[in-house]
């Protein structure tokens, strides 16, 4: 565990000289929430009216949340990443490391986005506060709670991601199935909350990786009761396991197959 | 005079031919990289189902409508990409002084510069941009307005493009610039223009111009206007002219940075 800690913490450390790009960043971020901005005004035409048990303040909270958690992540350049490792070979290199790859991946790619995490968080409250006037009411602890959900969220979808560009053994370019994970992950679990779909998919969302990865701590934040943050906070250790699993069963089956050519 | 344009679309045509033919040697992946992206494009119309399930109307558009504006906004974006892949990359290329290999060329630099490669997935683009011109009603008339917009759009995306990348001769992280303008197109290019307001609107007509490459044939398609679509062709050729007339200004302020590489 101490190896792994010492990746994330190099990794911070080389993510602190890029401040200026992190921010810079954060306007592909703040151009989606102003698009949502603009069309939740639209549909709420009186804010404090309830659609599917969302006033819009919540639902621009909401919003704010699910994008901080999934750009943040820079899901698209670690599976881009994880996927040249492949093609290139160069992931023959972590064979003889005394680390496992997927713990290395997962540990430097948190470490790499704990620096944009903490900004993308600030500039999200600011943004949100800027856009509504006012804060979601939670307390410390119940803070404290919703980004424990929100970290566990985030090492889901980056496992999930490392599993993605793994495939890249299997087939060459793993980035379709990048796009179609992407893009279920946004219209199902960014936009909007699983209460705004049909009542026959509900169930279905809830049980899916979705609840634990977008909606759950979303959720907690404009809604915080224990009994939810103990649903979702079972839901995302589930996931996290599954996640693992899948990453490890795609690596080893891929490793076995794997031909270097010279190097 | 016309004999240089004629070879010129001659070398071009060319270019892109011999980038499709590179892409096209790992036939499976070429052929993921279309389907995906449809597949990708489509995911969006659950989003939209949803929205139309709260309103009827969503800034003055119906479901309809909306189809017709993602129809758009994927053709506009996959024509650009495919064959103008390499100006969304001139800011890197100018910055890094990738310029040289095209200077020693008997040809128009700037075209040969966006020509060199092909974006597979922006076919998938394509075909869904009339897949959803399909779902909206496809007539004769509707197909060649589509088309044209389409032709139209493309050019103004890659125009603008251009200008900002262009700066890049004159400052430095201009990059950063083309980036937010090329989000803020693609973003907004599929949100009806009701939903925004004030300043937001105008910029949507101006410095951002989703207006003229998204709304203006959404309003044409619907209900046939001379006058909107004779704008949309003036801006096109004015927003082309102005590009090539940037990027020359820029270009003699170029200096090699004694970079080896291929033209590919």
């Amino acid at each position: 565990m101490k190896k792994y800690i010492f990746i994330f913490k190099s990794e911070i450390m080389t993510n602190f000289q890029y401040i200026l790009n992190i921010l810079t960043h954060f306007i592909g971020t703040f151009i989606l929430l102003f698009i949502f901005l603009n069309l939740w005004q639209y549909i709420y035409s009186d804010p404090n009216k309830l659609i599917n048990g969302y006033n819009m303040n919540q639902m621009i909270w909401y919003v704010i949340v699910t994008e901080v958690l999934w750009t943040s992540v820079g899901a698209r350049q670690l599976s881009r990443k994880i996927s040249l490792d492949v093609k290139s070979g160069n992931i023959a290199y972590n064979l003889n490391k005394p680390y496992n790859y997927i713990g290395y991946s997962l540990s430097s790619h948190l470490g790499s986005i704990s620096v944009r995490l903490l900004i993308y968080i600030i500039l999200g409250i600011i943004v949100g506060y800027l856009f509504l006037g006012s804060f979601p009411n939670l307390n410390i602890i119940n803070i404290i709670l919703v980004l424990l959900s929100g970290i566990l969220a985030i090492t889901i979808n980056i496992l999930f991601t490392i599993s993605i560009g793994l495939l890249s053994f299997i087939i060459e370019d793993s980035s379709p199935i990048y796009w179609l994970y992407s893009k279920l992950i946004l219209v199902l679990g960014v936009i909007f909350p699983i209460e705004y779909f049909p009542k026959v998919v509900q169930p279905i969302l809830n049980y899916s990786p979705i609840y634990a990865m977008s909606y759950g701590p979303a959720k907690l934040l404009i809604d915080f009761t224990y009994i939810n943050f103990s649903k979702i906070f079972i839901s995302q250790i589930i996931y996290l396991i599954i996640a693992y699993s899948l990453c490890m069963l795609v690596y080893k089956k891929g490793v076995k197959n794997l031909n270097v050519n010279g190097g | 005079m016309l004999m240089v344009v004629k070879n010129q679309i001659r070398i071009t045509i060319l270019s892109i031919k011999y980038a499709l033919m590179r892409e096209m040697l790992n036939k499976t992946t070429f052929i993921t990289n279309i389907v995906f992206m449809i597949l990708n494009n489509a995911s969006f119309l659950i989003q939209w189902i949803v929205l139309f399930s709260l309103k009827k109307n969503i800034g003055g558009y119906n479901i309809k409508q909306v189809i017709l504006l993602w129809g758009i906004a994927s053709l506009t974006y996959g024509l650009s990409h495919f064959f103008f892949k390499k100006a969304f990359d001139l800011s890197e290329t100018i910055n890094n002084g990738k310029l040289d290999v095209f200077l020693v060329q008997p040809k128009n630099v700037l075209i040969q510069a966006i020509t060199t490669d092909v974006e597979p997935s922006a076919i998938g683009d394509m075909i869904y941009g009339y897949i959803m011109l399909f779902i909206y009603g496809i007539s004769l008339k509707n197909f060649l307005l589509f088309t044209l917009f389409g032709i139209c759009g493309s050019l103004i995306i890659t125009s603008i493009t251009i200008i900002f990348s262009s700066l890049s001769f004159w400052f430095q992280k201009s990059d950063l610039i083309v980036d937010t303008v090329n989000r803020l197109m693609v973003n907004i290019a599929t949100y009806p223009d009701g939903i925004f307001k004030g300043l937001t609107k105008i910029l949507l007509y101006t410095i951002i111009p989703v207006g003229i490459v998204n709304y203006i044939p959404v309003k044409v398609l619907t209900e046939f206007n001379i006058y909107l679509t004779l704008i949309s062709i003036l801006v096109t050729i004015l927003l082309v002219l102005l590009s090539f007339l940037i990027f020359n200004k820029g270009l003699k302020r170029y200096s090699s940075s004694n970079l080896m590489i291929a033209r590919t």
